[in-house]
């Protein structure tokens, strides 16, 4: 122990930057010498998804058309400004028997990343990093299930403000780091509303068994300032076209804690098949103990104990045109509810600048 | 203070594989070019097996392989890929490879 004597007066913290710069000067030396990279330059590109989707939830029926665009914009080597928006108009039934439309939109993020070597400054509103669902698994030509699970909503799911983030190999290619830190301030606009808060990620992936675990850390830094832990799993085996993910999700304050398992399986081996996707998924979420009735109504679906299982298909047209279709049982005390779901994802994708054929 | 001094011991362990790993690595690397300059057929098969290989480990996690399109509209999609999806700058550089070729 004598020998660490030196250092006592140096905070943690420290010897965890020491940590990752010597990861990082590894890593560079790594990449010496490699003769990988062609001259490519980036144009902008328009891309997104359009979904029309029917869903009946107890009985209820609700139509809804969305699109989401996504603008990428690259500026030089290092620079990337995105911006994605999503405008969905939805149609109920009314007392009358009619159909009418509410028209939502919002914008999903609008960033600016300046991308080094190991790291990624992000400025603007993005989606906070927290967990895996909310960053990749959101957009509906990705996501297996249309329903989104319940515990998603229990972290603030966008930020304001700055952000680092980046992946890296670790010690050998065989090890992947994933990581992201961000700070948000608060934003009451109706567009834009957005928590003061801080957190942030850090996963490890195994390229090789295509395995990675993770976790979660989020504070707000406003009203009663709850924090927020999560952790993360997902496994694709090598020996069959299967996926496995799961979330769990804790929150110190009203919102309370949920889990939720997912597979899909793509009959990729049967004939005639190799289109089709099987998918299922079980989720529980547990309400925070001793919630007012009228937090617990504010809360919606965060506010009542529930569990909820999913089945469902997807079948690719091509790769970027699906159907789906699933039904999920849902339990909630007094309010056992069916939920079907059909309807069409398409994504697409448009540069905006000629492309010139060639490199 | 067990904490600190676990800090230290991470570090000197990371200097240490550093160390070790760095070598073998120079040595693979120095392999790797001769090779190249020797049999650049199989040299091109090697690095698109990889990006291959690399694709399917990082981007099918998520979603269905897309089309391939124009080099500079994937190397527009690739970088938005590598911020959403956390890739490593060697993922990038194999994956635009394959992508684009």
């Amino acid at each position: 122990m004598k020998k660490f004597v030196l250092h006592a007066g140096k905070p943690t913290s420290v010897y965890l930057l020491a940590l990752f710069l010597i990861l990082c000067g590894k890593v560079q030396a790594q990449d010496s010498g490699n003769d990988i990279d062609i001259a490519v330059k980036p144009v902008p590109v328009l891309t997104g998804s359009t979904a029309y989707f029917t869903r009946v939830t107890g009985g209820q029926i609700q139509d809804a058309p969305t699109v989401s665009p996504l603008l990428l914009l690259p500026v030089g080597d290092h620079l990337l400004i995105e911006s994605k928006a999503g405008f969905s108009d939805t149609f109920t039934k009314n007392a009358q028997g009619d159909y009418a439309g509410t028209v939502s939109y919002g914008l999903t993020y609008a960033q600016a990343d300046y991308i080094t070597k190991y790291a990624t400054f992000t400025a603007g509103r993005f989606i906070t990093p927290f967990n895996m669902y909310g960053e990749r698994l959101a957009p509906n030509w990705i996501r297996d299930l249309q329903t989104t699970p319940t515990s998603v909503g229990i972290s603030s799911g966008a930020a304001l403000g700055g952000m680092i983030r980046g992946g890296l190999p670790l010690v050998t290619d065989k090890l992947h780091l994933n990581y992201a830190t961000y700070f948000s301030t608060a934003n009451t606009n109706h567009i834009l509303a957005t928590d003061r808060s801080t957190g942030g990620r850090i996963g490890f992936f195994l390229p090789g068994p295509r395995l990675e675990i993770g976790a979660s850390f989020q504070q707000v830094l406003q009203q009663d300032r709850p924090h927020a832990v999560g952790t993360h799993f997902e496994w694709q085996p090598n020996a069959i076209p299967l996926t496995l993910r799961s979330e769990y999700t804790r929150s110190s304050g009203t919102r309370g804690s949920g889990y939720w398992i997912e597979a899909a399986y793509r009959l990729s081996q049967i004939p005639h098949m190799s289109a089709t996707e099987l998918v299922g998924r079980g989720q529980q979420f547990f309400a925070a103990a001793n919630l007012a009735p009228a937090v617990a109504k504010k809360l919606g679906p965060l506010g009542i104990d529930s569990k909820e299982g999913d089945w469902g298909m997807n079948y690719y047209f091509r790769s970027d045109v699906r159907a789906s279709a699933s039904y999920g049982r849902q339990f909630a005390l007094g309010r056992n509810t069916n939920l079907w779901t059909i309807g069409m994802t398409y994504r697409f994708v448009m540069p905006m600048w000629p492309t010139g054929g060639g490199l | 203070m067990k904490l600190k001094s676990l800090c230290a011991a991470l570090v000197m362990m990371a200097v240490l594989l550093a160390m070790a790993s760095a070598k073998t690595r120079d040595t693979k690397d120095e392999a790797a070019k001769s090779a190249a300059a020797s049999h650049p057929a199989q040299h091109d098969q090697d690095m698109r097996f990889e990006g291959e290989k690399r694709f399917h480990s990082n981007c099918s996690r998520c979603h269905a392989a897309p089309p391939k399109f124009p080099a500079r509209m994937m190397g527009t999609i690739v970088r938005h890929m590598r911020v959403r999806a956390m890739l490593t700058d060697d993922d990038v550089r194999y994956i635009l490879r394959y992508m684009t070729q």
